[in-house]
């Protein structure tokens, strides 16, 4: 008996590292382990915002040893990325445990707003980060205080703000309703991104200047620009932002669209696949690398997995078709 | 003088064997990237930059720097020897280059004119950028929407240069670039415009597809139809590299017009948005207003001359705003600008002071891009005149070749081949019924940036039309550049009708 024991204790000493490793494996796969190559799409250009997250998560994951699968990121960019979003939507059984999007709200209101792929064409596996606006001024601006621009409008003055595409939209409109103004009291200028809208701000063409942190920090350290107001339910914490408030201390009610950036897979991905996805993402939100690109970015770390993730993405959109009368 | 003592120490920094090496990979790759039509320096820098994540940031940025730079050198060889422009500033190379090389039967020549222009135009973009970069960085933000709706305007004007002929064919085809350019997504609304229900139109029609459609895929389809009246090259004498090389009368003729738009070139470079291509086309369309010892458009020395010094000089220019303000001129730059960011560098205003060692010695290398480019594309020279001695049913297959991958390579799908092989069709039916494409091809490229700055400047100024054309000085005296351009050809034509002017004999 003792030699069986003996011998039942030797396999266990030995199974006990495999085990040990298969764990961690088990609680995150539930059975499913890549077995081939990852197709990662991007619908933005190399070099992007979006470009940047996936690079940073594909190479967290592969730092910190949290998948050894091999990422293969390609950039489908036809019809501003509504081609690859309905490419991942419509990924067959065969391939969709092996096929991710990154997917962010600026990418599901053009989605909604044109076509009609909508976020229960994919599985959604995480959200990953949290940005959100803020008005800035620039240095020889005529106004100096979000005050001074209220002022400005209720004389009857017109006032100009340039910012980028969806969010940036969207976040204008918010405002306009809130402050009770005319689109050609308080205009707005799209821009293809938020630099030329800082372009038109350093020129003096505008008045205002809409922006996430980190597309600002450096102009905001140079004394070019300066934060008046965060479009946001609570001031920001950063040392150059925290003095901008919010519209609450104006009397108004908070405008905030939070910009999400997330990931899903397609809708054929199975139950395994997903829930392995959703913890080699919430391992990655862990990871130094991670955190460094969060600081460096001014996002706000804000993991949302599973069906969290789900019930955020739907809801997000029920209220962005809702806006849009859809 | 201290920009000179830190181009030195730029220069200090980019000497090493390391980064010598890397700005000659990035210079004989960006070469070869432009010469390819449809992968140019957008996709080749971006194909490119994941790999210069590891490296230290100058020595990445080196070789991206010099891959973009020399690209510009690599866009005119398919220009000049196949008439497939490899990326929108080589349309205009295209106009006189292709004639010169073949019409003319001085391909070497018109290589070695494009080639020295471009490195002329390239230093004086440089020598500007050197001594004046963060100052035309705050030039190049006066130029606000109004006043670039303005510029656009007169750059829009060059197209009645090449109306040619006939210019009501010239004004249809106009009209017709304009249209097809307004397909996709609106630019201020975001709403789809014009794209059917198609998801691929959504993100409009590509250029690059379209361009060598129209024009590398339309003239495969007519050196087949003339298949039968010739089956050899248009070149049969012996192409050697002594008879390739330049007059002293062609250095001549190619200097003051390089200079003049080396300039201007640099300038439109600095201005948001604008790019190597406007400044292509507004350095012909300058040319137009000198002297010139061919008619523009036959294979004339100072087109080729006019237009790549003006987009080499425009491609250093642009490095004004990316460096000095973080703010990127160009699709290209936008890349690179990511690349700073993914090498934790923080581009902006404070670039310059923060990280002296990085915007410094990569100005030095350009001026070393521009070397080690203009020695290897005179290099190749002779080697790559034997092209036109092809004959036809084998340069047919090649071009189409060109053609495919040049299409699918910018979109990564058959989307662009697609495009491209109607652009083909329809640009050959066009040339057969005697309306030239440039004017399309020219419209189809301003018309966006066009519209974009004009309904910014509208929102702007509330719909008046006086705060867009006379908003400050610049806005003016573009105002009035702009009609005397539009009007000169009517007033000459009342004076010469009162007896008052003679005729003159076309340029």
């Amino acid at each position: 008996m003792k030699k069986v024991l003996s011998i039942v204790a030797l396999i266990a000493m030995i199974a006990l590292p495999v085990f040990a490793e298969g764990s961690t494996e088990s609680k995150s796969s539930a059975g499913f382990v890549p077995t081939k190559d990852v197709e990662w799409t991007c619908t933005s250009k190399p070099g992007g915002g979006s470009d940047i997250f996936t690079q940073q998560i594909k190479d967290a994951m592969k730092v910190n040893g949290i998948s050894d699968a091999n990422v293969v990121v390609s950039y489908v960019t036809d019809g501003g990325g509504e081609v690859g979003r309905l490419q991942v939507a419509m990924t067959p059984k065969a391939k969709a445990d092996h096929t991710i999007l990154t997917f962010n709200s600026g990418d599901l209101m053009p989605m909604c707003a044109n076509t009609d792929n909508r976020v229960e064409n994919f599985t959604p596996l995480a959200i990953m980060a949290v940005d959100k606006q803020l008005l800035f001024i620039g240095e020889h601006s005529k106004y100096a205080s979000w005050q001074e621009i209220l002022d400005a409008l209720k004389a009857g003055q017109k006032i100009v703000i340039a910012g980028s595409k969806g969010d940036d939209i969207e976040t204008y409109n918010a405002l306009i309703k809130e402050l009770g103004v005319t689109e050609a009291q308080l205009a707005f200028i799209t821009n293809d991104a938020t630099s030329g809208a800082i372009t038109s701000l350093l020129g003096g063409h505008v008045d205002l200047c809409m922006s996430k942190p980190a597309a600002a920090s450096q102009y905001v350290e140079a004394g070019k620009m300066t934060a008046v107001l965060a479009l946001s339910t609570s001031r920001f914490t950063a040392d150059k932002l925290k003095d901008a408030p919010t519209l609450s201390e104006f009397g108004y009610n908070n405008v905030e669209v939070p910009v999400w950036r997330g990931v899903v897979g397609p809708k054929e991905m199975s139950a395994e696949a997903a829930a392995y996805w959703v913890a080699c993402l919430e391992a990655v939100s862990k990871t130094a690398e991670w955190n460094e690109y969060i600081t460096k970015n001014g996002l706000i770390s804000d993991f949302i997995g599973g069906a969290d993730a789900v019930a955020y993405m739907t809801q997000y959109q029920k209220d962005y078709l809702a806006k849009i009368g859809k | 003088m201290e920009n000179l003592s830190m181009l030195m120490h730029g220069f200090s920094v980019v000497l090493t064997f390391e980064n010598v090496l890397v700005c000659l990979i990035g210079a004989l790759l960006g070469l070869v990237v432009g010469a390819m039509p449809g992968i140019g320096s957008l996709a080749g820098v971006a194909l490119l930059l994941p790999l210069t994540y590891k490296f230290n940031p100058t020595t990445a940025i080196i070789m991206l720097g010099a891959l973009y730079y020399s690209n510009m050198f690599g866009g005119a060889f398919s220009a000049i020897l196949l008439n497939i422009p490899g990326d929108s500033p080589a349309v205009m190379t295209a106009l006189d280059g292709y004639p010169m090389a073949t019409t003319r039967k001085r391909p070497g020549q018109a290589l070695f004119v494009s080639n020295m222009s471009s490195c002329i135009g390239g230093i004086i973009g440089m020598l500007i950028l050197t001594f004046m970069g963060p100052l035309l960085a705050d030039i190049g933000l006066k130029f606000g929407p109004a006043e670039m709706t303005v510029l656009l305007l007169v750059a829009m004007t060059s197209i009645g240069w090449l109306v040619g002929s006939n210019p009501t064919n010239g004004v249809i085809l106009t009209f017709v670039g304009i249209l097809l350019a307004s397909v996709g997504m609106d630019l201020q609304t975001g709403s789809p415009r014009y794209n059917f229900g198609n998801i691929y139109l959504l993100g409009g029609i590509k250029f690059i597809p379209f361009v060598i459609g129209a024009v590398g895929f339309a003239q495969v389809m007519r050196l087949m139809d003339e298949r039968n009246d010739k089956t050899e090259s248009q070149i049969t004498e012996k192409l050697t590299y002594k008879n390739s090389l330049p007059t002293k009368h062609d250095f001549k003729r190619l200097l003051f017009p390089a200079l003049r738009t080396g300039f201007v070139g640099t300038f439109v470079g600095v201005l948001p948005g604008a790019g190597a291509t406007t400044a292509s086309f507004l350095g012909y369309a300058m040319q137009r207003a000198f002297k010139s010892e061919d008619p523009l458009g036959t294979g004339a020395i100072e087109g080729i001359a006019a237009c790549e010094a003006a987009n080499n000089a425009a491609a250093a220019g642009a490095f004004a705003p990316l460096l000095a303000l973080g703010i990127p001129g160009s699709g290209t730059g936008a890349v690179l600008l990511g690349g700073l960011m993914m090498w934790g560098l923080n581009p902006g205003p404070l670039l310059f002071t923060n990280e002296p060692d990085f915007a410094w010695g990569l100005i030095a290398s350009l001026f070393l891009a521009n070397l080690f480019a203009l020695s290897i594309a005179l290099g190749v020279i002779p080697v790559l005149i034997k092209i036109l001695t092809v004959p036809v049913k084998i340069i047919i297959p090649v071009i189409i070749s060109v053609c495919l991958v040049g299409s699918y390579s910018d979109t990564y799908s058959f989307y662009g081949v697609l495009i491209m092989l109607i652009a083909g069709v329809f640009g050959y039916i066009f040339e057969k019924s005697g309306y030239g494409t440039a004017p399309m091809l020219l419209s189809f490229v301003l018309a966006p940036l066009l519209e974009d700055n004009l309904r910014k400047a509208f929102v702007i100024s509330g719909g008046s039309v006086a705060k867009v054309f006379f908003n400050g000085p610049i806005s003016i005296g573009l105002t009035i550049a702009f009609c005397a351009i539009v009007s000169a050809p009517i007033i000459r034509l009342i004076l010469k009708k009162a007896g008052l002017l003679k005729p003159k004999k076309a340029n």
